[in-house]
């Protein structure tokens, strides 16, 4: 969708009454309950539209009651929000220390030319985007691409990204990277895999070290 | 409650921030984000202490330290030192700041360092230096010396955020004052942290900053981060002849401080008048002075033979006029003064036209007025039921808006102490709750206010006075007759448009209903100081001419007002006496040359009815003078011994009919009554607040300006891509 196809649709919400209202009940029926809806409406328009045009910022902060201007001030705190429109395929590089030991800056050089797009770009195809951003926490698989928001290719190295790209362009991506990473967090302190199989121990298991118990009895 | 500052013993009110504490001992702590009338937020982590607080047993004792009648409460320290502006100092409190503590001296030093991190050292070309908050505290608190060697962070220099505001994005120290000024204080959120982060800066998504109150932004910048582009690379701070003084462009008479260089006025900044404009003044106030040094008359003119004005001497000028008055005498003389003229002129204008007995007198504009008894702005602040009534308070009187939205936000006033107002007064929040039902504005255009309101209602004055008075069935009107028969301290303002129509039955109707409700009323007068000379006999006398009738006339004197250019046409023989080529002073025969309000000695009276001082600011104006110089020309010509000759004998006179001395006022007024007002039938009068000549418009000086290109679309990206 270009930019001024997104400027001529008014309000993006003004058919999506009961999402509106499913996503405001969801806080308290304040003024300041009402702002924190903030997050799920931008989401919400990201998800539809692959990025939020200055527009829906408008249209958010009047159904917020707050100013556009906060909106983009909270938006803005996120790189996982975008101003600019993104390819069908958005392909985020970790660019932080352990990915850059591992590579990145090699990844991002050959994914700037292969594709020839620099960030805020899509190429003319509208398949890809790209975006540098912090430490995607899998330093033990570095290199570290996520596609969209579905999941982390890891490990890319060079073989593996043309591989990554060529299925890309005939229109379907290879399916994410499920590596037995904890997940999820139960109740009661489990942590679950991506996969469901339970990981590690519970925290019924836990126990204060010696030294820590006899700290806790002598807090000077 | 006891709290002790490197070891001095206070005695202070529960509630005090531990910064206050520290001012309050005499003691100096470093701070860039707070601000007396901002809620504190601890952003900058300048005002860092050592503090500690005794603790108390299970049983309620103090665990105490020491043995037998030696012992004293033990006091715990906290483990790391603390921001001064958000913590609130408790019983028995220790406080310990850089001048007693090396690890409070350390850690203010080290903060300093992560301020400049960043911060470009442009202070020989920052129009803030010698101003600049960051630059003194870093000369008395920093190490002086970085040990970040790395080159410094670059961003946006002249971002204009306005026409008016020019935000340096390097220099930012995000303080967030402006952010928090602009949420609190006219309730607008315009500006916010964009890309929070390390590469946080200010900026808008509403492609500029509202016109109405942004320049105070440029005073709380504690850096030269905002910079006010009227006044921006035409002096640095030390080289202006500060001149404390009152603006004089509205009723309200807000403190400002006069900036002149080389006799020429390049600044106003706000003053702090904790009763009257707290620390704030409006746009008009601050930008629109231009007027004062471009194109003034600095010389007497008179027209000669070949119908054309040329300069003249003051003896030439009595000449003419006396050639012009030839066989008329004073009676014929129609006297016509600006209502921002100060009491002095007046009471000598008064005096004039009590010796020779002319009954054509009027002063401009003039409005009916209402009621004796003004609130005090501060009385409104901590007011719960206001409506606002056939009124654009930002043409009639900007900052009582602020006064009426601090209001809403409960009335807070921040505490006083030695030090003056509060730095940090805990009860100050971000994004305060606003309680809008209490107030109401109902006129016949929506203006700034209404949208902050309740209840509002657009429809005319008359309309809406009857159904305040009477009954109607107009849900906003109800509503605030409603407010005013609820509330405690119900407060009634009223516009020039609502005084306009207040004819005698609405009149005595609103007595009714003002005695009733116990509403005390507000009525703007229309000029800054339309209130005092209501108080001098300056309405035309039987038979006397008003303002609107200036063609009749035989002879006028008009002091700075322009009739002609309202479409009057001019009396037969005319005096102007102003401060710039009017088009009445170009139809004159003879032109005085006048003082505008920043360059003369004298009182005005804001419409709460306070006396408030004008100083004079060391302004380029040749030859220009005030009324009372002018009167006593006209006196000259004519023949006539004038009791008041200057300022001093105005000033006597005055002071022995308000019984106050006016001569040594305090710099932030006095309310003193003014006794009875004289009133006559006006003409009908629109408010406007910026008048011509008040943006610049000299091509040189407008390209001083950096011009604004302001997109339609601003452009927009956040994130990394």
């Amino acid at each position: 969708m270009t930019q001024a196809q997104t400027a001529s649709l008014v309000h993006y919400f003004a058919d999506k009454q009961p999402l509106v209202a499913d996503i405001f009940s969801r806080y308290p029926n304040s003024p300041q309950g009402k702002r924190s809806a903030l997050m799920p409406l931008l989401r919400e328009v990201q998800d539809a539209e692959g990025f939020v045009h200055e527009s829906r910022l408008a249209e958010i902060a009047a159904l917020c009651g707050t100013t556009p201007t906060e909106v983009r001030s909270v938006m803005s705190f996120y790189s996982t929000y975008h101003t600019l429109p993104t390819g069908k395929y958005h392909l985020q590089v970790c660019s932080t220390l352990m990915c850059a030991l591992s590579g990145s800056d090699e990844l991002w050089d050959y994914l700037v030319e292969t594709l020839d797009v620099q960030p805020g770009e899509v190429t003319p195809d509208g398949y890809f985007s790209l975006q540098k951003v912090e430490c995607l926490g899998s330093c033990g698989t570095a290199p570290v691409m996520q596609l969209n928001d579905e999941g982390y290719y890891e490990s890319v190295t060079r073989a593996r990204c043309d591989h990554l790209l060529q299925a890309m362009r005939l229109g379907s991506a290879l399916a994410v990277d499920h590596h037995p990473v904890p997940v999820v967090v139960a109740e009661d302190g489990r942590q679950y895999l991506s996969s469901g199989e339970a990981a590690g121990g519970s925290t019924d298991a836990l126990y204060p070290l010696p030294h820590q118990a006899a700290a806790n009895g002598n807090p000077s | 409650m006891k709290v002790h500052v490197d070891g001095i013993s206070l005695d202070l009110p529960a509630g005090t921030s531990a910064i206050d504490a520290v001012f309050q001992a005499g003691k100096d702590v470093p701070y860039f984000c707070a601000h007396p009338y901002l809620s504190p937020v601890g952003a900058c982590r300048m005002c860092l202490i050592e503090s500690g607080s005794p603790r108390k047993n299970p049983d309620g004792s103090f665990i105490m330290e020491g043995e037998g009648d030696a012992a004293t409460p033990k006091i715990f320290w906290f483990p790391k030192p603390m921001a001064a502006c958000t913590m609130m100092a408790t019983e028995g409190m220790q406080i310990k700041t850089a001048a007693t503590s090396e690890i409070v001296a350390k850690s203010q030093a080290g903060m300093m360092e992560f301020t400049l991190l960043n911060h470009p050292l442009d202070c020989p070309t920052c129009d803030k230096g010698g101003a600049c908050e960051l630059q003194d505290r870093a000369f008395e608190y920093g190490y002086g010396a970085s040990r970040f060697g790395f080159d410094r962070r670059h961003a946006e220099k002249h971002y204009p955020l306005s026409d008016y505001v020019i935000l340096d994005q390097e220099r930012c120290i995000h303080c967030k004052r402006c952010v928090r000024y602009f949420e609190e204080v006219p309730g607008q959120e315009v500006l916010d942290f964009i890309e929070r982060g390390s590469h946080t800066f200010i900026d808008t998504a509403e492609g500029g900053l509202p016109v109405g109150f942004q320049g105070n932004i440029t005073d709380i910048c504690p850096v030269g981060a905002l910079l006010d582009n009227v006044a921006r690379f035409r002096g640095r701070n030390w080289e202006y002849d500060h001149t404390h003084t009152t603006c004089t462009l509205c009723p309200v008479g807000c403190s400002i401080t006069v900036d002149a260089r080389n006799g020429s006025l390049e600044r106003i900044v706000a003053g702090e008048n904790r009763e009257v404009n707290e620390a704030w003044i409006c746009d008009a106030g601050r930008f629109g002075h231009v007027f004062a040094s471009e194109n003034r008359l600095t010389t007497p003119m008179i027209r000669n033979e070949d119908g054309e004005l040329v300069a003249a001497t003051w003896d030439q000028a009595v000449d003419a006029i006396r050639a012009g008055m030839a066989g008329l005498d004073a009676h014929d003389l129609a006297i016509f003064l600006n209502a921002d003229s100060t009491l002095e002129e007046g009471i000598a204008a008064e005096a004039f036209v009590g010796l020779t007995g002319l009954a054509s007198v009027d002063y401009w504009p003039r409005q009916a007025t209402y009621g004796t008894d003004a609130p005090t702005l501060t009385e409104i602040a901590q007011s719960d039921g206001v409506v606002v009534l056939g009124a654009d308070l930002g043409e009639e009187a900007p900052i009582l808006e602020l006064r009426i939205l601090e209001m809403l936000r409960g009335g807070i006033l921040p505490a006083e102490f030695h030090h003056g107002t509060a730095i940090a007064d805990l009860r100050l929040v971000e994004r305060p709750a606003r309680k809008r039902e209490k107030l109401a504005v109902i006129s016949s255009k929506p203006s700034r206010l209404s949208e902050q309101a309740g209840f509002s209602a657009q429809m005319d004055a008359a309309t809406a006075l009857a159904g305040l008075t009477g009954s109607s069935d107009n849900a906003a009107v109800s509503a605030a007759a409603n407010l005013l028969k609820t509330a405690e301290r119900p407060i009634l303002v009223l516009g020039a448009e609502a005084l306009a129509s207040l004819s005698g039955a609405a009149r005595s109707a609103l007595q009714t209903l003002t005695q009733r409700t116990k509403t005390r009323i507000l009525a703007l007068p229309a000029g800054a100081n339309a209130r005092g000379l209501a108080s001098l006999n300056l309405v035309p006398r039987s038979g006397g001419l008003r303002y609107d009738q200036l063609s009749q006339a035989r002879v006028a004197l008009i002091s700075r007002l322009n009739p002609l250019a309202e479409g009057q046409s001019r009396p037969r023989f005319l005096i102007s006496h102003d401060t710039h080529l009017t088009a009445t002073a170009l139809q004159a025969d003879v032109i005085l040359p006048a003082v505008t309000n920043y360059e003369k000695r004298g009182i005005t009276v804001n419409l709460e009815g306070r006396l408030l001082p004008l100083r004079p600011a060391a302004l380029k104006n040749g030859e220009a003078a005030d009324f009372i110089r002018a009167l006593s020309i006209v006196a000259e010509a004519l023949e006539i011994k004038t009791s008041i000759r200057g300022i001093r004998s105005a000033q006597n006179l005055l002071s022995e009919r308000l019984g106050v001395n006016v001569a040594e006022l305090p710099i932030h007024g006095l309310i003193a009554p003014l006794g009875m007002r004289y009133d006559a039938p006006a003409a009908p009068y629109t408010p406007l607040l910026w008048k011509e000549g008040m943006k610049r418009s000299d091509p040189v000086y407008h390209a001083g300006m950096i011009e604004l290109p302001m997109a339609s679309t601003p452009t927009f990206v956040a994130g990394d891509d």
